[in-house]
This record gives structure tokens, C-alpha cells and sequence, in this order.
């Protein structure tokens, strides 16, 4: 457990922890897109690297969340939480991708095997 | 609380049976802005907001389990409104990590949001828009209001835009803050495959999502070199610059890609 700060500590430190750790840390790149944007074109070659920057950075979440996942997600065999996203793509390709139906099969893939498999 | 989800999920997708359907018209032009804002929420409703909501329901528990307020959760899914930032911030609390650690660590999960905005706002604007009200709109912009801005502003007429991803988003924040507040006191009594298919979701979502809005080989290079690279990255990089270093060479080399099949 990480402790409060000292001078700091009170009631509403969890409130200003979260405020100083999280939220300034998450918003500014928000912030500063606003001022980056301005005067971009919406169909601008520089753009489409943006995307795909932007693309690549949220499948590297993807990524990082199941090779080192939080809280009890962590006792989930790793082949099975990897089987279970390879599920969604599979239902996304072969289901005209319907979110839905390959929301649900990767959920069924992982508390399935869960289940048939056990926790670690 | 699972199978309300679920249910509400499959109407969403009798509804809206293939992607041809979904990318159909939400709006009409001659719409007034109210009821341009309740398409969005609706069309939110549908399912986006369901899924982001138990993605988030995950959230509550971490930060039960670090022992923090209950209110201390549901600010972070609002004012935070970014699964991995409150996933690291509670975890990392969890694990005794320096707060100045925790904050870097943050900074450099949430770089995408960079990218991501710029990326969408030249969507949302219009002329004389002021800064503050691009401000508050770019609060907004996480995985599910970009990948389905992305995909469903585009046909919507200029001006209707802002209240309609206003009432998209805004509908997907409050199932969410409802969903952290219930996981605060209800995921711990879940059985393990329960709690893990929860945590799991948010992965799930963001693969998904991102899977919808593909719409070139550029973009399916940028999805699976950067699935590839960050792991990979993580391993021989590390120190909290990994991600950017494998999100810029996947964007880039995918930029290429796309590019070479346009010419071709």
C-alpha cells in the first residue's frame, strides 16, 4: 500500500491523490491535443498517421492488459485469456462484425476455461 | 447484474443484426439538438455504453480493495474517464508504488489520448466553436466515444454533431459511474471466473472496438504490429516508455503499408 502524503494526509487524500496522480496525468494530453488540433484538416495526411499511431497505441494496451493483467484476472492462465481475445477477433471476422456476439463468445472462452482449466 | 448486461446487450444486437445496418443514418437533419443529443444517448444505450459501464465495474473493487472511498471510484471513472489510468492508479496503489512512480506511469499509459483527440476533434469542430467547449469535449474522448466517433460522426450533419457525442458519451459515462459504484460493493463476492471475466472485459472492448472500426490493410497493420510490439517492447524497453516506443513504429510502418496499397 502506498501511504498518503504526510502534510498532505486527511480525510480527503484519497480525492486529492486522485486528483494530482490520475487526473492531471490522464487530462493534460487531452488539453494539449486541443491546442495541437487546431487548423488540423479532418482528412490531412498527418492525420492518418495520428490514427494509426493512436490505433497501435490502444491494441498495445490490449496487449500489456492480458500479458500482465490486474487483480484476479492475474490467476487466469494466460493461454485462456489469450484464447478468449482471439475469440472476439474470430466472431469480428467471421460474424460481420457484430460486437455483441464476440463480446459474449471471449467472455464464454475465459469463464469457461476458467472453469475447466482452474485458476493458478 | 451480469445478465442485465447481457440482455440488454443482445437486443442492442437483434436491432442492429450487421455492420451495413449500423452504419446507417442515426439522425435527421432536420433534427432539433435535443433530440439529436437522446439518438446519441440511444445509440449509445444500444450497447457501447453497457459494455464500457462492466469494464469499469472492475474498478470499483480495486479501489475497495486498497481501501479507498467509494466516491473516491466513481470520481475517477468520471473525472479519469480511462480504464487503464484508474486501473494503474488503484492497482499500483495496492502494490506500494511511489506516487511519483504511479503519476509517470499514468502519464505515459494516457499519451494515446493525444493522438486520439487530435484525431477526432477536427470531426467535432466548427467554426467560432469556443476553446472551452473543445475542452469539455475532448474530456470525453476514450476508447468507446473514438472508435464509434470515428465511425458514426462522419455522415452526421456538422452542427449535430457536438450533441450527438455529447449524448453519446455522456450516456456511457453514467452507466459507467453506476457500474464502478456497484462493483465497489459487489464484485468481491463474486466467484473468481466471474470477477476475472469482468476485469477482462475492458481487453475484450478495446480489441473489439477497435476490430469495428477497421476500415484498410493500414489500419489492421497498426492493430496487429502494435498487439505484437508492446509486449515485445515491454520486455527489452521498459521504464514506462515502452508503449509510446511501439505505438509510434507500429503507426508509422502501418501509415506505410496502407500507403503502398493505395498506390498499388
Amino acid at each position: 500500500m502506498t501511504q498518503p502524503i504526510a502534510w498532505l494526509d486527511g480525510p480527503h487524500w484519497p480525492y486529492l491523490a486522485l486528483i494530482l496522480f490520475a487526473v492531471l496525468p490522464t487530462e493534460i494530453w487531452r488539453w494539449l491535443a486541443v491546442a495541437f488540433a487546431r487548423g488540423l484538416d479532418a482528412d490531412s495526411a498527418l492525420l492518418d498517421w495520428v490514427r494509426a499511431v493512436a490505433t497501435a497505441l490502444l491494441a498495445g494496451i490490449v496487449a500489456k492488459l492480458v500479458v500482465s493483467p490486474p487483480g484476479v484476472l492475474a490467476q487466469v492462465p494466460v493461454l485462456v485469456r489469450v484464447a478468449a481475445l482471439a475469440a472476439a477477433v474470430a466472431v469480428m471476422a467471421l460474424s460481420r462484425r457484430r460486437m455483441m456476439l464476440a463480446v459474449l463468445m471471449a467472455e464464454a472462452v475465459l469463464i469457461g476455461g476458467v472453469w475447466l482449466f482452474g485458476a493458478i | 447484474m451480469d445478465d442485465r448486461g447481457k440482455g440488454s446487450g443482445c437486443a442492442g444486437a437483434r436491432t442492429r443484426p450487421s455492420r451495413p445496418a449500423d452504419d446507417r443514418m442515426s439522425v435527421s437533419a432536420d433534427w432539433s439538438w435535443q433530440r439529436v443529443a437522446l439518438a446519441g444517448a440511444r445509440d449509445a444505450l444500444s450497447l457501447p455504453a453497457w459494455i464500457v459501464g462492466f469494464g469499469l465495474v472492475g474498478i470499483g473493487s480495486l479501489a475497495h480493495d486498497v481501501g479507498y472511498p467509494v466516491g473516491s471510484a466513481v470520481l475517477s471513472t468520471i473525472l479519469v474517464w480511462a480504464g487503464p489510468s484508474q486501473v494503474l492508479f488503484f492497482a499500483s496503489i495496492a502494490a506500494g508504488a511511489a506516487w511519483s512512480a504511479i503519476a509517470i506511469a499514468i502519464a505515459f499509459a494516457s499519451l494515446r489520448f493525444l493522438p486520439m483527440t487530435v484525431a477526432i476533434l477536427p470531426l467535432l469542430r466548427r467554426p467560432g466553436q469556443s476553446v472551452w467547449l473543445q475542452l469539455l469535449l475532448s474530456h470525453y474522448v476514450a476508447v468507446t466515444a473514438w472508435t464509434e466517433g470515428l465511425r458514426r460522426l462522419p455522415p452526421i450533419p456538422l452542427r449535430q454533431r457536438v450533441p450527438y457525442f455529447l449524448g453519446f458519451a455522456n450516456a456511457c459515462m453514467t452507466v459507467s459511474a453506476l457500474g464502478t459504484f456497484a462493483g465497489y460493493y459487489l464484485l468481491g463476492t463474486l466467484p473468481l471466473p466471474f470477477a476475472a471475466g469482468l476485469l477482462c472485459l475492458t481487453p475484450i472492448f478495446f480489441l473489439v472496438s477497435l476490430t469495428a472500426g477497421l476500415r484498410h490493410r493500414g489500419d489492421v497493420a497498426a492493430l496487429v504490429l502494435g498487439l505484437v510490439l508492446a509486449p515485445l517492447c515491454e520486455r527489452f524497453i521498459g521504464g514506462g516508455f515502452d508503449l509510446i516506443v511501439a505505438g509510434l513504429i507500429a503507426g508509422t510502418v502501418a501509415v506505410f503499408v496502407g500507403k503502398r496499397r493505395k498506390a498499388a
